[in-house]
């Protein structure tokens, strides 16, 4: 209670309101940018905390986190770009709906998943901050790979009509994710010497390629009167009914996002997958899932939201980052001569309070900001097509020149956009692609260490009860899959002789 | 400054030759005994003959070396007469930020924090500069390398660690594939002549998940990550790789004394392109020094484990080529490196 009443009055003794409509802004203004990801957009703001008090700095880049990891469904929804790694799922029905003419309604409903699920995230970090911190611990190296192996297997649901294409491109991705510096030896693979491949390929960067890249090519090649929608796209947040029917799927994507968050690693991407193939399972409606479901949306965007806020606890309780973006924060509280860890709660109790409290004011402010920044982000994307795709490849390929300053960056996204436009054409579905880059090294990376420790022995999985019971439920997905896509191929061949 | 010149020039000539008497003995006994005369020489910043200097890192914001860069430049400026710019270069693995030094022009306005990791980046990546077009400018620490294990596991010396690797195989934990806290694990390994898997990880957060949870026996990091959970009595500290032991942690033994000899030093300090002129090498050695013993900046670097390790550029240079060959000799031995 005590603590309750000095949180409230830092509200008014500091600028903390002002520092986390600021923080927001910013972050979902990186966030909407293709390839500026959460973590970079924290970093550019780093050096701006230097001057900061403690409390004030955590609060901005605390905030701009939960800003970016929305911000990045906008682009997603408008131009089918996601703007974060998280938002790749967000892609799927998000333009779908757009493309329907419901672009309006899937924003508004973005917002209000963003914001369920940004809460959720906020009470768990406040008040479960404890037990959950116990439960990261638990997660061993062979319990991520399991982990990995779960997320792949979601590429079934993500196929689209050919499963055997699905694969392929999945495969792909993996393969992409091989490049760079081996994660156990420390060789360089397929680098050919090149410094700039050390650290492999970034997955925003594949994904900005895929889809931003890919889209536009097809675009240059259609007359510009024959794609123009006119239709004038309002954005509204969803009715009570609409409400009513997401909340099933706002509740999956918070929970998965809330362990997701904990796992250091894992982050949004998997979370935002997993919960869009367990809202699609648990849906009344699962065949409108990839036909502008908007549960579609609101499942991945509950999720990476609150993976915002709960990925803080690991970093809170023991100093130990669980994404790129939480090891920004830590730089900053490093930087403020802040040491993450039990003792950051008894000793900077303000801090602690300023950041619940600057946490829950950006998060209330979110449905203000994006209600008045969405009407023009869709007011943007509705100008003459030429126009907007010459906008968006200079706004896409100048926020990938920014993020390392190098033109060889820009290089890999056109590439990648060149086999964007090749799988498009041959029906080859982007999102198992886009997992395989992301899961990649997860997968790959914990199971040789796994090994390592059990000296070549697989055994060591079996001893694992969380590897064990994550790899039971891929094995599970995995044969479902194949046993629908089965179905229907019979049900198919039996239509053909009738 | 310019407005002035004589009245400046006769100003920094006594200063120096304050200066250069009082770091005859060991600056830390000078700082007491002469208290006052040392002050008046630090309150006046060293002449140099440039307004700003950019001091680049390979560290993103945040990052060990950044944290260091911005550590230092608080304090250097009350001993070099000159405006620091910390310039965070990221990108290839920290080849950008070797390429941006290296093609600067060698007059003492840019400069590059170094650590182990520049001559790894080197020896890792074909990339067209590496740590040989750099020029050692003077060490300022030593980062302390342990090993150390989860306070409520069996472990309560490195002797049991070594004893259970010997009796069975043990797993020990690095944080990153090519780092010096994997050569120190590897080396240890050799020089105790047991069966250890060494374990790579993806940074120090993911080395600690492992060690408390009991993946592993031992983890071998830096002693600033573990700083959380020290302060919080999560884990034990076995032993550290530096030749001494660590002032704050007396009871703590070195490894050699173990009767391992595997020292290990992570030096974090500045270099230069090629060429540095004499002058500008003048004046570093002599501010290092200073700032070493600058009451203020002893708090600041002693909280954060840092060991003054102070070596002026005559002995910086060997010292860089002597680490240099055995960090490529380590890679080629484990087959890193063809």
């Amino acid at each position: 209670m005590e603590d309750f009443l000095l949180a409230v009055s830092l509200l008014f003794t500091t600028p903390l309101i002002a520092v986390a409509i600021a923080g927001l802004v910013w972050g979902i203004l990186g966030g909407a940018l293709p390839g500026i990801s959460p973590s970079i957009s924290m970093a550019l703001l780093l050096p701006f905390t230097y001057t900061l008090d403690p409390m004030s700095a955590i609060v901005l880049l605390a905030t701009a986190y939960i800003g970016a990891e929305y911000g990045g469904s906008i682009p997603a929804i408008l131009i089918r770009t996601p703007g974060t790694n998280a938002a790749a799922a967000t892609v799927i029905d998000g333009y779908e709906m757009r493309r329907q003419g419901k672009g309006g309604e899937a924003l508004g409903i973005s917002l209000w998943s963003g914001f369920i699920g940004s809460m959720f995230g906020l009470a768990m970090l406040v008040l479960l901050t404890e037990p959950l911190s116990q439960l990261a611990l638990a997660f061993r190296p062979t319990s991520y790979f399991a982990l990995g192996v779960l997320g792949l297997s979601v590429i079934a649901s993500l196929s689209g009509k050919s499963l055997l294409k699905g694969a392929a491109a999945a495969i792909l991705g993996l393969m992409v994710a091989t490049i760079g510096t081996d994660p156990i030896s420390g060789v360089g693979r397929f680098t050919f010497g090149s410094p700039d491949l050390l650290e492999g390929v970034a997955p925003i960067f594949v994904m900005v390629g895929l889809f931003a890249v890919s889209e536009l090519m097809t675009h240059s090649g259609i007359a510009a009167h024959a794609i123009d929608q006119k239709e004038t796209i309002r954005v509204r947040l969803p009715s009570l009914a609409m409400m009513n029917r997401l909340k099933r799927s706002q509740i999956i994507g918070s929970i998965i996002g809330t362990f997701e968050g904990l796992m250091p690693g894992a982050g949004g991407s998997i979370a935002s997958f997993l919960s869009y193939n367990e809202a699609k399972r648990w849906s009344k409606h699962p065949e409108e899932f990839g036909k502008g479901s908007p549960e579609g949306v609101a499942a991945p965007e509950a999720s990476n939201n609150t993976v915002a806020s709960t990925a803080l606890i690991p970093l809170l309780s023991f100093g130990i980052p669980g994404s790129n973006s939480a090891a920004v924060l830590l730089g900053g509280l490093l930087i403020h001569g802040l040491l993450p860890g039990p003792r950051l709660f008894e000793e900077n109790t303000e801090v602690i309070l300023g950041l619940y409290m600057g946490s829950f004011v950006a998060i209330v402010a979110m449905l203000v900001a994006g209600i008045l920044i969405l009407p023009l982000c869709v007011w943007l994307v509705n100008r003459p097509r030429p126009y907007l795709s010459g906008f968006i490849f200079a706004l896409v390929l100048s926020g990938v020149y920014t993020v390392h300053v190098t033109l060889f960056d820009v290089g890999i996204v056109l590439v990648a956009g060149l086999f964007g436009y090749a799988m498009r054409f041959f029906g080859f579905p982007f999102l198992p692609a886009v997992l395989g880059v992301v899961l990649g090294e997860l997968v790959e990376s914990n199971y040789r260490r796994s090994l390592v420790l059990s000296g070549g022995d697989n055994a060591i999985f079996l001893e694992d009860p969380i590897a064990v019971g994550f790899l039971i439920v891929a094995v599970l997905f995995v044969v479902l899959a194949l046993v629908g896509e089965w179905r229907s191929a019979a049900r198919l061949r039996k239509g053909v002789k009738a | 400054m310019l407005a002035s010149p004589p009245h400046g020039t006769t100003g920094r000539t006594q200063n120096d030759m304050r200066i250069s008497r009082a770091f005859f003995g060991a600056a830390a006994f000078l700082a007491a005994a002469f208290g006052s005369g040392l002050t008046l020489a630090a309150d006046t910043p060293l002449a140099y003959p440039h307004r700003v200097v950019t001091l680049v890192t390979h560290s993103s914001p945040g990052g060990g070396s950044d944290v260091f860069l911005r550590d230092l430049v608080r304090h250097l400026r009350k001993h070099i007469d000159a405006t620091f710019i910390v310039e965070n270069v990221s990108g290839g693995s920290g080849t950008r930020a070797l390429a941006r030094v290296a093609n600067a022009s060698p007059d003492g306005s840019v400069l590059y924090a170094t650590t182990p990791t520049y001559i790894l980046t080197s020896l890792l990546s074909q990339a067209e500069n590496s740590y040989d077009d750099l020029e050692p400018l003077v060490n300022f620490f030593t980062d302390s390398e342990i090993v150390y294990t989860r306070a409520d596991g069996p472990f309560m010396t490195l002797r049991d660690v070594i004893d259970h690797a010997r009796a069975g195989r043990g797993r020990w934990g690095a944080a990153n594939p090519a780092s010096l806290e994997r050569q120190a694990a590897e080396q240890l390994k050799r020089a105790a002549w047991v069966d250890a898997a060494v374990v790579s990880h993806e940074g120090g957060g993911d080395l600690m998940i492992n060690v408390l949870n009991g993946t592993l026996d031992i983890g071998v990091g830096e002693i600033g990550e573990t700083r959380a959970q020290l302060e919080a009595g999560q884990i034990r500290i076995l032993a550290v790789f530096n030749p001494h032991r660590m002032a704050a942690f007396p009871d703590v033994p070195t490894v050699q004394e173990y009767g391992y000899d595997v020292v290990m030093e992570k030096f974090r300090g500045l270099a230069g392109p090629k060429g540095l002129p004499p002058e500008i090498i003048a004046i570093w050695n002599e501010a290092a020094q200073r700032l070493l013993a600058d009451p203020e900046y002893v708090a600041s670097y002693e909280a954060e484990n840092l060991f003054a390790n102070f070596q002026s550029h005559d002995d910086y240079a060997p010292f860089i080529a002597e680490f240099a060959g055995d960090t490529e000799g380590f890679l080629r031995e484990t087959g890193v490196i063809p």
